[in-house]
């Protein structure tokens, strides 16, 4: 109840940002949301004990493909983010029956390598990519109406947030937990642990490519460099690290947390603030390696149950 | 009655007092130039470091339109969504009058939906990429763009080779090799001169008559993990070249030069593209001889008085050296934006725009900075780079031969 009470006052609050929030607020905001689906799509693969670097990748991906459609084929541009998550999907689909037989490091070190592997594909086809120089829109979603965007961002996220927590009630949360718990266990238990994973892997990737598609429809362009940047891999996994893994609410706090503190020091500290914010990561993974709502949870079960046993006492009294 | 007039007279003393004050506070309101650098890179820092010379000697000089003038700089941290978030910043909670920067073609090209809602004034010193002329777009007559285009600068280099070709008929430049790093960077190189060669065997573009032949291979850059270009050199080094060129980083220019002398590779002109040098490379003997490009060296001193002047009180006031040419680029971008307000008496944009297309600003890289239109946009300002090379352990400038402080060392020896 107390989480459906939160996660409503989120959206309300959410939603009428852009009735009390600046300019800057807004677009703060927006960047908070969109690393936040990409660290809830990270650790929704976690689950399943898999450790994935494929984010940058598909995320590049969809941004690729909802330029495309837009530029090459006509296609709206809203429209060209279900495209950019099919395809994201159908990539992840075919390259998932690959690199789902690995496990572990091996698994890791695979998915690392897709982004570099699109980049490479997506250089050499400059005829339909633009090559490395990238390619432009002729304006930015909704004419750079930075409200539509936000709203638009911000409906992702909770459809995002949703399955997140969906996925933790259905029947698939307890075949991925005993996935991750023990492979071997879970495949004598009838699981079918290969379905599982790439079940998982192949809407994760769904969830990147159509935020990748966003991403470019909201500033309007692509460039192989930035766009497979290891920005949108290293921050979605820090943030979903800060806030606690396994979870819906950790990454949701995780971005909110390190996407104000990193725009606040920026404005205190021009120079330097980006050794504080990295030192700040580092401080809360060491002593805080559960993450910050994981901790923060225990400790408000603790004073309950402390109080239930304070109150059963006074009453035996 | 007497009352009311006695209130009546109060009540007006009061406004008159009250919209004095306020036009008073307006005089003395600073002009407000917003600038998004990458404060974490020596280009951003030091770009800020001469922008905050240039607003400084503004403001010892009285101001602009006997306003103060005040720079407010955020960090783009190289990331195209902080870039963008930062003009937001800049236009809604800072509410500045001006934008200027920065570095950066991907963080640029984001930034262009947030320009183009506010459409203030921009001067933009760096970003080369052509993407962000077809982003901008034609009809934005408030942007303003003074770093080369990249098809600029690589037409740039041919009319160099031709001058020079043409001052020492000992220089002869027919065949070129590029050898790139196989990143976007490179990649982007390679395609330019692809394409100029194409054009050049049909005797159009800038390399008609200088590009008779052609060939480039790809290596992989010290700065990702490579490091052997023997079997690169060994390929140009059969190719035997006019005109060698890397277009690489820095990490690249000593291990390839070594390598150079390993294998005995010693084309008539060896060149270099990468961003930046090593820090003292100069110092090196392998950097002798070696030809760049750029904007600006240290050596424009001696035939550039703003240049001389841009040096010592840059070192004055941080007592640091200026290394990259985003540091007299920063200072041009203030004080090409502040003659053009000065000259238009007002901050009216389209007086100010007016202003800024006329003006002619004798800047400390060595060129007179003069709006002219580029391929899309109206509102270009430099549109060439300079051929440099290591003499001595010095950046002398060849060309353009109105600053050259030396002539071109030919052939290549080592």
């Amino acid at each position: 109840m107390k989480k459906i009470i939160f996660y409503l006052f989120f959206v309300i609050m959410a939603a009428t940002l852009p009735y009390y929030a600046g300019g800057y607020l807004l677009h703060v905001s927006t960047t908070i949301l969109i690393f936040m689906s990409l660290s809830l799509s990270w650790d929704m693969m976690l689950r399943t004990g898999q450790l994935s670097f494929g984010n940058a990748g598909f995320f590049g991906l969809g941004a690729y493909a909802s330029l495309i459609s837009v530029s090459n084929l006509d296609i709206h541009p809203v429209l060209s983010l279900f495209f950019a998550a099919v395809f994201a999907a159908g990539v992840a689909l075919v390259v998932g029956f690959a690199v789902l037989r690995l496990r572990k490091i091996y698994f890791a070190i695979t998915t690392l390598a897709l982004a570099l592997v699109f980049e490479v594909i997506v250089m050499n086809l400059s005829d339909l990519t633009g090559g490395s120089s990238g390619r432009v829109l002729p304006q930015a979603i909704f004419g750079g109406n930075s409200v539509l965007i936000y709203w638009l961002i911000l409906f992702i996220t909770i459809i995002v947030i949703l399955i997140s927590e969906l996925l933790n009630k259905s029947k698939t949360h307890y075949a991925i937990n005993s996935i991750r718990n023990d492979e071997i266990t879970a495949r004598s238990s009838g699981i079918n642990v290969f379905k599982y994973l790439v079940f998982v892997f192949v809407f994760t990737s769904a969830i990147q490519g159509i935020i990748g598609g966003v991403y470019t429809q909201q500033y309007a362009f692509v460039m192989p460099e930035s766009t497979f940047s290891l920005d949108f891999l290293l921050l979605p996994i820090a943030m979903a690290l800060v806030g606690g893994i396994y979870t819906t609410m950790g990454p949701i706090l995780g971005a909110i947390f390190l996407g104000l503190i990193s725009e606040y020091l920026k404005l205190i500290m021009p120079y330097g603030h980006l050794f504080i914010y990295g030192l700040i990561i580092v401080i809360v993974i060491l002593f805080l390696p559960e993450g910050i709502y994981k901790v923060a949870r225990k400790k408000y079960r603790n004073r309950k149950s402390q109080e239930v046993k304070l109150d059963a006492s006074s009453e035996g009294k | 009655m007497k009352k009311l007039s006695v209130v009546g007279i109060i009540f007006l003393l009061v406004v008159i007092t009250l919209s004095l004050s306020f036009q008073i506070r307006a005089d003395e309101d600073p002009i407000k130039i917003g600038a998004v650098n990458p404060l974490g890179d020596i280009t951003g820092r030091q770009s800020t470091n001469a922008m905050e010379l240039a607003v400084k000697e503004l403001n010892e000089a009285g101001g602009l339109l006997g306003r103060p003038v005040e720079l407010i700089v955020i960090d783009s941290e190289l990331r195209p969504e902080k870039g963008a978030s930062a003009i937001e910043r800049l236009a809604t909670s800072d509410e500045v009058d001006f934008f200027v920067g920065g570095m950066a073609s991907s963080v640029h090209l984001a930034q262009i939906p947030t320009l183009k809602r506010y459409e203030k004034i921009t001067v933009w010193i760096g970003a080369a990429s052509h993407a962000i002329e077809e982003a901008v777009g034609p009809d934005e007559d408030w942007y303003f763009h003074l770093h080369p285009w990249d098809y600029q600068q690589g037409a740039s280099y041919a009319y160099g080779w031709k001058d020079i070709e043409e001052k020492h008929p000992e220089v002869q430049i027919d065949s070129l090799f590029l050898a790139y790093e196989e990143g976007a960077f490179g990649t982007d190189s390679y395609e330019s001169y692809q394409e100029y060669f194409e054009s050049a065997q049909e005797g159009e573009g800038p390399y008609a008559d200088l590009m008779e032949d052609f060939s480039g291979v790809s290596f992989v850059s010290a700065a990702h993990g490579g490091g052997d270009y023997r079997a690169m050199l060994r390929q140009a080094m059969n190719y035997d070249p006019d005109l060698f060129i890397w277009a690489g980083y820095d990490a690249d220019a000593v291990p390839m030069l070594s390598q150079v002398r390993e294998i005995g590779f010693s084309p008539p002109i060896y060149a270099g593209s990468p961003p930046g040098w090593p820090e003292d490379f100069g110092d090196s003997p392998l950097a002798e001889n070696v030809v760049f490009f750029g904007m600006w060296a240290k050596s424009l001193n001696e035939v550039s008085p703003v240049a001389q002047h841009f040096w010592d009180e840059y070192i004055a006031m941080h007592d640091d050296e200026p290394v990259t040419y985003f540091a007299p680029l920063g200072y041009t971008n203030i004080h090409f934006l502040a003659k053009g307000v000065e000259n238009a008496g007002t901050l009216e944009k389209e007086a100010v725009i007016e202003s800024l297309r006329e003006i002619e600003y004798d800047s400390p890289v060595g060129t007179t900075l003069k709006i002219s239109p580029s391929r899309i946009i109206s509102n270009q300002g430099f549109s060439e780079q300079k051929i440099i090379q290591w003499q001595d352990g010095v950046q002398e400038i060849i060309w353009p031969f109105d600053v050259a402080t030396s002539e071109i060392i030919y052939p290549y020896e080592w």
